[in-house]
This record gives structure tokens, sequence and C-alpha cells, in this order.
């Protein structure tokens, strides 16, 4: 039985307005992702990538187009609606990981649970750190977190209140190599675990292989939506 | 969406608010210091003048002198009211006059304030004399003993005179022994201005003076402490009731010293007000801290979005910071106030009836408290407004809110605080017009400066390019996103336009009172002569070569009772007027108008006018009551009640300091009472002192007050006034230049910037250091001509309009502000950009990509 698309994106554009005139920066972007999916969103610089997840997110709303998230038209939502949506359905995770700096790690992947009213926040927060293998960093403050650490942090927080979908933008650009692999494994391995739809933007062609289908951006525009597999094929 | 709970709990927010402060209050510190400065001041003048009311009430039986003080001028109480008041509880009878006082010994002679005593005064409190007087009670001393009797006198008049104790004074026609210095006079506070030092004799011994005549300027004095079970209300329904024509005035206990109280209150309003002022300033700075403070919070306030939270719960969390900032602040400022408060009533002990004891005071300090919160509130506001508007996006790359003005729920809790602030300054003064004008004036002013930002900004903008390079840059930086050009003028612009009105007004009454004395003012006042010594007197003053002018009109003191049939205790008047209902006030009459008055309201009446009692009125005086010609004024003489018509209304200028008269009735009304004659006299260099010795050494009954002896009396009085008024109006000063300081730091990193890139396009530092002191000198320069401008206008409208005297232009007071002002601003800026001068290129181009 054919199930609801969890993401599905009809005919979205963004223009944004600026001094030298408008920048058309999404043009007509169609997409439909299933629930458990992986998707792959690569592209190069200014191609629309983190736009696209911006709009995913509810973070910014298209000028044209219609956006169902989870079977919720969030183009019609208002900015507080749109906040509760999110902490109900979305978990994100940032190239510069966005840890506040003035909370530990404990209280860091708490936040979305105390948003929502979680009595048991603090239990749940400390499960998730311990799941990825920061049960000792409970109380360290990011500033005395290694980046790899603060990212692992920022996916535990992503991940705390079982989000629907996870988006992840560059999760690994300001992370080394060894480190970006650890994460990487994780998000994958926590993905599986919990069955969350996860997107994922990146520069870097090979991670996106790891998904099972592959995006590319050029210009605000799809040019290809492939297979990952096919990707790897053609490499 | 969901419609339960909303698990976005103020609790939650105070949670959330508390863990932010983790960071530190590193940007806070001219918040705190803004919020401290402006609490501390206000709280610091209510606990002082709260504690000094509050002693005055609790030591009003003592300060008075009894629980009444039953006050007659020229006329004893007869034996019927005098029986009655012994009726109603224990009465101690006294007199008090001015009068001449020569040294046997020396020579020297002064006006002294005499107070005649019986043998049951004090009735509260104690008489105490210094330890050399031994140990003897006051009236032993003060009897005849050896042929003389004693005097008790104040350190100062010995001084003056140059006599120990032991030594003999002249009084009238008696020789008094000295026989006590007085360490402590229970009651001295209620007696109002003094003109000379204390002495006190017995009420035997001043019958003898001689001083005793008809019309002089005697005061009769019945201290009343009542019997057990009869309250000051009953004592004041029965006494109205059984002489309610007696023309006396009565003074209860509640408030003993009703001149200083009054004095303390005024002082406290324009001190608190000043305090408030210095805490708007301030709260331009408090504004500007967490604007910073939220500017540096843009990626935690996105994120915490992205991460589900609302903007309402945003604002919630910065507002609970700024909340309990603003109450550590505040508490920080109450406590500095308490202790300015317990330092500053060290230094007035003396100055006081009853030393302040400083107590805490409730209302004062949750006042100060109020005032702080609310400022804090006020302009935090609207920062703290834009910023929950910050979109989540901003994570992504640099987006601005689309909302350029805070939502309307925010603008009305602007309005609100606003409301509440202008409330409560209002509300809580005694003086609400003084109030109104004066919060309307900062209102009006801190309006004016804003637009003054703006407009700097404006013009700068459109002015032509200059081709001096440095002085362009100079120019286009005072409208640079983010300049603080706006914080400066409107933050230092309202201090400065305060010191200036506050050092003009006070230095125009310095002048007036010091240097301005009018050529045709007169050297000497001489009081208490006798009217059958009048000629004599003349005829010895103008035999002194040198002197000129010698003037004299008849003098009586009387009350206005009644204001066109309506008692003057119901009477409404206009504050200005209030005085003259007060006490009791000179009169005079006078078949001709007197000279140097100018008649502007009806006509003078006929010389030979012999029918109903007709009054000419000061102006000012009558419109304040309500009074126009044809009108009816009740005045008290001498128990006698005189209903007089007011036939014309004279313009009087009261500061060529000749003798002048609020009422001046027609020669027939008056002429039958009892009066002693008025005059006044010139004298140039040595024909002063010799005046002084000719008319003293003939007729000892004449008190002789010297003009200039006098004014300094009041000038002393003014100059410690004064250092009040300008150590709290500094406040405001030390404010601005506080949110100054807080400015140019903010836009610190924008300097080090600017530095950085002209230095890599090939500015030397001289050039980069000169393009900064422009700036500065130019936002110093501006803000200081507005201010002077400002508050030149503000000070002539008070001079001229409220305190009705002549304006003296001071052109020195404003240009050492301009100086100051300049210089502050540019020495603040030049050390805030020091700094930038010296970094190197590469890190900082290196931290900016």
């Amino acid at each position: 039985m054919p199930q609801n698309p969890i993401i599905k994106l009809n005919d979205v554009h963004l223009t944004l307005k600026s001094d030298a005139g408008p920048v058309n920066i999404l043009r007509g972007i169609d997409l439909t992702v299933q629930p458990g999916e992986t998707v792959g969103i690569v592209g190069p610089s200014g191609s629309g990538k983190s736009t696209l997840m911006s709009i995913i997110a509810g973070l910014e709303a298209p000028t044209s187009g219609s956006v169902l998230i989870a079977g919720e038209a969030i183009e019609t939502l208002g900015e507080d609606d749109l906040a509760r949506f999110r902490r109900e359905n979305i978990g994100i995770v940032f190239q510069s990981f966005h840890l506040i700096p003035t909370m530990t790690a404990l209280e860091n992947v708490a936040i979305p649970l105390e948003l929502a009213g979680r009595a048991d926040a603090f239990a749940v927060a400390a499960e998730r750190l311990a799941a990825v293998g920061l049960k000792d960093r409970a109380s360290h403050y990011p500033s005395q977190l290694s980046g790899g650490e603060q990212q692992r942090v920022a996916l535990a927080r992503a991940l705390c209140t079982n989000p629907k979908i996870l988006l992840a933008d560059e999760p690994t650009g300001n992370l080394d190599g060894k480190t970006g692999d650890i994460v990487i494994d994780l998000m994958f391995k926590l993905h599986a675990e919990l069955g969350t739809t996860m997107i994922l933007i990146t520069h870097d062609d090979q991670l996106a292989q790891k998904c099972t289908h592959v995006i590319r951006l050029e210009d605000g525009k799809v040019v290809a939506p492939v297979q990952a597999a096919e990707m790897a094929k053609t490499e | 969406m969901n419609s339960e709970r909303n698990p976005e709990t103020l609790a939650l927010a105070a949670r959330f608010a508390r863990r932010e402060l983790r960071g530190g209050l590193k940007g806070f510190r001219v918040f705190l210091a803004c919020l401290v400065l402006g609490v501390a001041a206000i709280a610091g003048v209510g606990t002082l003048s709260s504690s000094i009311t509050t002693g005055l009430r609790e030591n009003g039986q003592v300060i008075l002198g009894g629980d009444f003080d039953i006050r007659l001028t020229h006329r004893p109480a007869s034996a019927e009211e005098q029986s009655w008041l012994e009726g109603e509880g224990r009465v101690s009878r006294l007199s008090t006059l001015r009068a001449m006082v020569p040294s046997v010994k020396t020579d020297k002679r002064t006006l002294s304030e005499l107070k005649a005593i019986d043998d049951f005064y004090p009735l509260f409190g104690s008489l105490t004399l210094t330890s050399g007087s031994g140990s003897q009670a006051p009236q032993v001393l003060l009897a005849k003993q050896d042929g003389n009797y004693g005097a008790l006198v104040e350190q100062s008049l010995a001084d003056r005179l140059g006599f120990d104790l032991g030594d003999q004074l002249r009084l009238g026609d008696l020789t008094l022994d000295v026989r006590g210095i007085i360490a402590t006079e229970p009651d001295k506070a209620s007696q109002g201005m003094a003109l000379g030092p204390r002495m006190i004799i017995s009420l035997d011994a001043l019958e003898e003076t001689g001083l005793v005549q008809p019309g002089s300027l005697l005061r009769y004095h019945y201290r009343v402490a009542l019997q057990d079970g009869l309250s000051i209300a009953e004592f004041r329904s029965a006494i109205d009731k059984a002489f309610p024509d007696a023309g006396w005035r009565i003074q209860d206990a509640n408030n003993g010293a009703p001149g200083i109280k009054r004095f303390v209150d005024r002082v406290a309003l324009f001190l608190t007000l000043v305090g408030l002022t210095a805490l708007v300033v301030g709260g331009v700075g408090v504004g500007n801290a967490v604007r910073a403070y939220l500017d540096g919070k843009i990626a935690t306030i996105a994120t915490l979005k992205c991460l589900g939270a609302s903007s309402g719960f945003i604002f919630r969390v910065h507002y609970f910071q700024v909340l309990f900032l603003a109450i550590v602040g505040s508490a920080i400022g109450l406590v500095l106030g308490i202790l300015g408060a317990i330092i500053a009533s060290g230094f007035l002990a003396r100055a006081l009836p009853v030393p302040p004891e400083i107590s805490l005071q409730a209302s004062p300090l949750l006042l100060a408290a109020a005032y702080g919160l609310l400022t804090a509130t006020l302009f935090s506001i609207w920062p703290l407004a834009r910023a929950r508007d910050t979109p989540a996006a901003a994570l992504f790359r640099d987006v601005v809110s689309r909302h350029k003005w805070p939502r309307p729920i925010y603008l009305g809790a602007l309005g609100l605080s606003f409301g509440a602030l202008v409330f409560l300054a209002i509300a809580t003064s005694r003086e609400t017009w003084f109030a109104l004008v004066f919060v309307g004036s900062v209102i009006g002013i801190f309006a004016g400066l804003m637009l003054v930002g703006h407009g700097v900004q404006y013009c700068a903008r459109k002015l032509p390019r200059p081709r001096v390079p440095t002085l362009r840059l100079a120019i286009t930086n005072l409208y640079r996103p983010g300049a603080a050009t706006k914080s400066v003028i409107l933050s230092m612009g309202l201090g400065l336009t305060l010191f200036v009105t506050v050092a003009l007004i006070e230095g125009n009454l310095r002048h007036q009172v010091q240097d301005q004395l009018p050529e045709s003012a007169p050297a000497f006042f001489f009081i208490d002569i006798q009217s059958n010594q009048l000629d004599d007197f003349v005829s010895t003053a103008e035999s002194v070569p040198g002197v000129t002018d010698v003037s004299h009109v008849p003098n009586m003191r009387g009350r206005i009772t009644a204001v066109k049939g309506i008692s003057a205790a119901d009477v409404t008047v206009a504050p200005e007027a209030k005085w003259a209902l007060r006490g009791d006030r000179g009169l005079t009459y006078s078949a001709t108008p007197p000279s140097g008055a100018v008649v502007v309201d009806g006509e003078w009446w006929p010389e030979d006018y012999s029918g109903p009692p007709l009054v000419s009125m000061d102006r000012g005086v009558a419109q304040g009551m309500g009074l126009k010609i044809g009108d009816h004024l009740t005045v008290n003489v001498m128990g006698r009640e005189i209903d007089a018509q007011i036939f014309n209304l004279r313009e009087i200028d009261w500061t060529t300091l000749a003798i002048n008269f609020v009422l001046v009735f027609d020669q027939n009304s008056l002429r039958g009472a009892p009066h002693s004659e008025l005059a006044t006299a010139r004298a140039d260099g040595p024909a002063e002192n010799e005046l002084f010795r000719a008319i003293t050494d003939k007729f000892p009954n004449i008190s002789v007050i010297r003009m200039k002896e006098a004014l300094q009396t009041v000038s002393n009085i003014l100059e410690q006034l004064s250092s009040a008024v300008s150590a709290v109006s500094s406040i405001t000063l030390v404010a601005g230049v506080l949110v100054l300081a807080g400015a140019f730091a903010a836009g610190h990193r924008k300097r080090v910037y600017d530095a950085v890139i002209l230095k890599v396009l090939g500015a030397t530092r001289k050039d980069i250091f000169v393009t900064f002191l422009l700036e500065y000198a130019m936002l110093g320069l501006v803000t200081s001509v507005i201010a002077a401008v400002t508050g030149w206008l503000s000070a002539y409208l008070v001079v001229t309009q409220l305190l009705e005297a002549k304006w003296v232009n001071l052109p020195l007071t404003i240009l050492v502000t301009i100086a100051v002002s300049v210089t502050v601003a540019v020495l603040f800026g030049v050390a805030g950009s020091w700094r930038a001068l010296g970094e190197k290129i590469s890190p900082v181009l290196r931290r900016t990509d």
C-alpha cells in the first residue's frame, strides 16, 4: 500500500529582495520524500541547498508553491505555529553546531523536550547523550567540548524528541575527515534505529551516496533527481 | 495545531534566563552602573528627606516648644484669653524680638534674636548650656543677682562682639551679665530665619529694658502642653470657637517646624526629579546595553526558534534577564542610597533641629526601586521586541526582521511603562504642578534631542562631501549604521541641559544676592523706631556725612484673615501667593503713592480721603488670591478686624530692596493703631559704620539690619542649597558620561575594522586618529551647543517667569560647559579608539572573513 509522503514540495519558488534587485534563490522545486527515506541534497555553493532545507523546516516561507510536511501545509502556518510544528516533527543539525554556549551538553539536549513541556526532559536527554557516546560529558559546556563532540551533542538534541524528519545541513562541514566520519556513521545508525526520515545537505557527493536518494540542485532548480546507486555507477 | 496548555511556562522561561545569565555580566556593566546611579540618588534623597520629616514629626512638641504655639504680634493675650489657655493645659509664656546688643567690654554691637522666657520654659526638651556655664538652672542664671539680670547667649554672639562669660551686655536701658553660653535650644527651629545670634533673658528683664513700646515688633508666644485626654483637633476647634477674632497664629506639634518641613519637601522633590532624570539618561545606556547584548544573541535566539521556541517565549526569556539585572542594579542602588543618606545626614546634623536618624523608610525605597525597574523595562522593551522577531533563518544568512516597528502589544507595554513612570513621578510629589512642569520639560527635551540626533545624521548625509578625506570620513561616520550619534546626543545632551540649567539658575541667584546689589539699595534697615523718635532719628541719620535717602514709613504687623469674606484657612489660592496668608505681614498706610510703586490697575486714593478702609495691593499676590479691584480683604491688626476694599493694584519690583509692602492702607484706616516706623538709608564707604554707630549709640531700642549681612545670610543658605543641587545634578552628567562610554565601547569592533581597512588602503595612524578626533569633536560640539541653548532657555524661563527675577547672562558658564563636553567626548572617544589604532592588520582580517 503506498504511503503518504512525509515531504511534498510542489513548484516552490523563493525570491528575495535586495538593493540590486530581486534574487531568485529557488525556481520551481518539486520534491517528494517517503517516510523513513534518506535523501542527500548536493550542489555547488549558492545553488539553494540550505534555502531548500529552510523551507522544509519552516524557517523560511516560499514566495509561491506548496509545502506539505508530515501532512501539514506549513506555508499557511504562522511563526509560532511553525515553531511548535518544528518542536513536534523536525530535528535539525547545523554545520556550525549552534549549541547554546551558556548551557551544558545535557541542558542543550534537553531544550526541545523542555519546550515541549516534558517532565522527563533531563532523563530522556541523558539517554540521548549516552546514545551518542557522551554520557561523561553531560555537565560540560560547548566551549569545553571538541568539534566532533559538539556535533554529537547537536545530533542528540535533534533526535531527542523522536522527530519524524531529521534535517542535517553540512553536518561535517566544520569537522576533520575522521571526526566527520564518526558523526555520519552515528547519524545513519540512529536513523536506522529510530526510522526517522533524513535529509542530508552536503557538498560531498560520496557522503550523499550513503542516502537512498540524491537530489542535485543547480541555480535553484533540481537538475537531477537520481538514485544514489545510479550516481555511484556514473562516477 | 494543538490547543493544550502552553508548555512554554513562565517558570521555563525563568530557567532559560538563568542559564543564559551564566554568560556573565560583561555587556551589562554600563546597564548596571546607570541603574545603580539613578536608583541610589532617588533612594538616598528619599530616605534622607523621609527620615528628616519623621524626625520633625516625632519631635514636634520639642521643636515647637509645646503641643501648641499661640503667637500674637504687638499685643499680649488678654487676661481672658490667657486664663482660657491655662484651663486647657500647662502654659509657658515667652516673647521674641530683634534688638541691638552692644558689649560693655568692647563697645562692639550687633543685632540679636532676643527671647525672653518665663519659669516654665521649656515645656518639652531642655535648654542646655556649655560646661563652662556652671550647673545652675537657666532660670536661676537669668534672675536678678547683685542688681543685674543675667543673659544666656550663643557662642557666635560672644565671638562677634568679643566678650567672654561673665562680661556685660547692654540691652535697651538695662545692663546684663552674661552667665551662660547656650549649647542647645530645643525650640530654635520653629523661629524661622535668624538675622543674628540668639540671646535669652527673662520676661522680667525684658519689661525693664524699655524695648517694649507701642508698635514695637514684639511677638508674644503662649506654649501650651495640653492636659491629658485633650487632642490637638479638639483644642483647635475649641480655641477657634472661643476666640474667633483673636488674630493669633496657631501652630501645632504635628508640624512643629513648617518652614523646615516645607523646605525639605521642596528640595527633596526637586532632587528626586533630578535623580529620575539621571535614571532616564541612564535609560539610554540601558537600552544600548540591551541592544548590544541581544545583537550578540542572534544565533542563540535563532537556534531556540529552530528548536521550537515561540517568539513570545524568546521575549520572556530575555525580559527576565533584564528584569533580574534591573533588580540587582536597583538593590545595589538602594544600598548605596541608604549609605549616601547616612553620610549626608552627618553633614546635615548641625543644620537641623533634630539630627536625622536614618531609618529604613519603605516608601522612598520602594519608589526608587519602582523607578529603576520601570526605567529598565521602558528602555529595553524596544530592543527586546525587535529581538523576538529575529527570524530563525538568521542562522543561515544575514536576514533581518520584516518588522521595523515592534508589534502593537509591545508598543502598548512601552506606553504603559512610560505612563507608569510619569504617573509615579507626578502622583508621589506633593507639588503636582512643579512635578508636571519638570516631567513635561524632560520629556520635551528628550524628544527634542531625539529629533536633533536624527537631524544631525540627516544633515551629515546631505552635506556636500568635503575634499579632505579625514573630514569626509568623520562626517560619514556620524550616520553609518550603528553610529553612536543619537545615543551620545540624547544622553549627554539631557545631562548637560540639566547641568546648564541648574548652573545658570544658581549663577543668576548668586549674582542677584551678591553682586547685583542695586545702586539704589539701602545700606541699612532700621526697625522699631518709635513715632516720637522719628524726627530725631532722621536728623541724626542725615547729619552723618555721606548718608543719603533717609526714608521712613509707618510699620505694623497684621494677618490676612479673610479673602472676599472667606476665612483665610478655607480660601483656595495659587501656590505662589500662599506665603502672603502664612503668617503676619508688614503693613503700612499712605496718603500718596509710595515712591517707586507703579500703580498698574486703578488709581491712588485722594490725599484727603476719609471714607471706609481702602487698600492697595501687590498685583501678583492679588492675582494669586483671585482678587480684583472692588473685592474685600479682611486683615487683623492687633486684634482688630479691618475689612478693606481693594482700590488699586501695584507692581512691586522687590529686587530694588527698597521698602515695599504687599498691603498699603489709606491714611485713616490704621492711623489710630499703635505702630512704629521703619526706615532705610543709603550710606557710602565710611559713612556706613558711622551711621551704624550714631544710631545705635543714641537709640538703643532701634534695631539695625545691615543689608550686606542679611544678604550674606541668604547667600550662605543659597550656597549650601546649591551645592546639594549641583551634586545631584552632576549625577545626571555622570550617567550621561557612562552612556557615552558604553556607546563608544559598543562601537569598538567597528572602529578596529575601520582602522584596519584604512591602514590597508594606505592611511597612517595619524590620519585615522584625526578622523576619529574630528568625529568626536563634532559630536561633542553639536551636543553641547544644543544643551547650552536648551539649558539657557529653561534657566531663563525659570528665572524670569517663575522666580520673577532679573536675568543676567553668564556666557562663561555656557562656554565652560561647551569646552568641557567637547573635551569629554573627545577624550572618551579617543580613549575608546586608541587600541583600534594599534591593531595588527592580518588577525583582524582573518577574524572577519
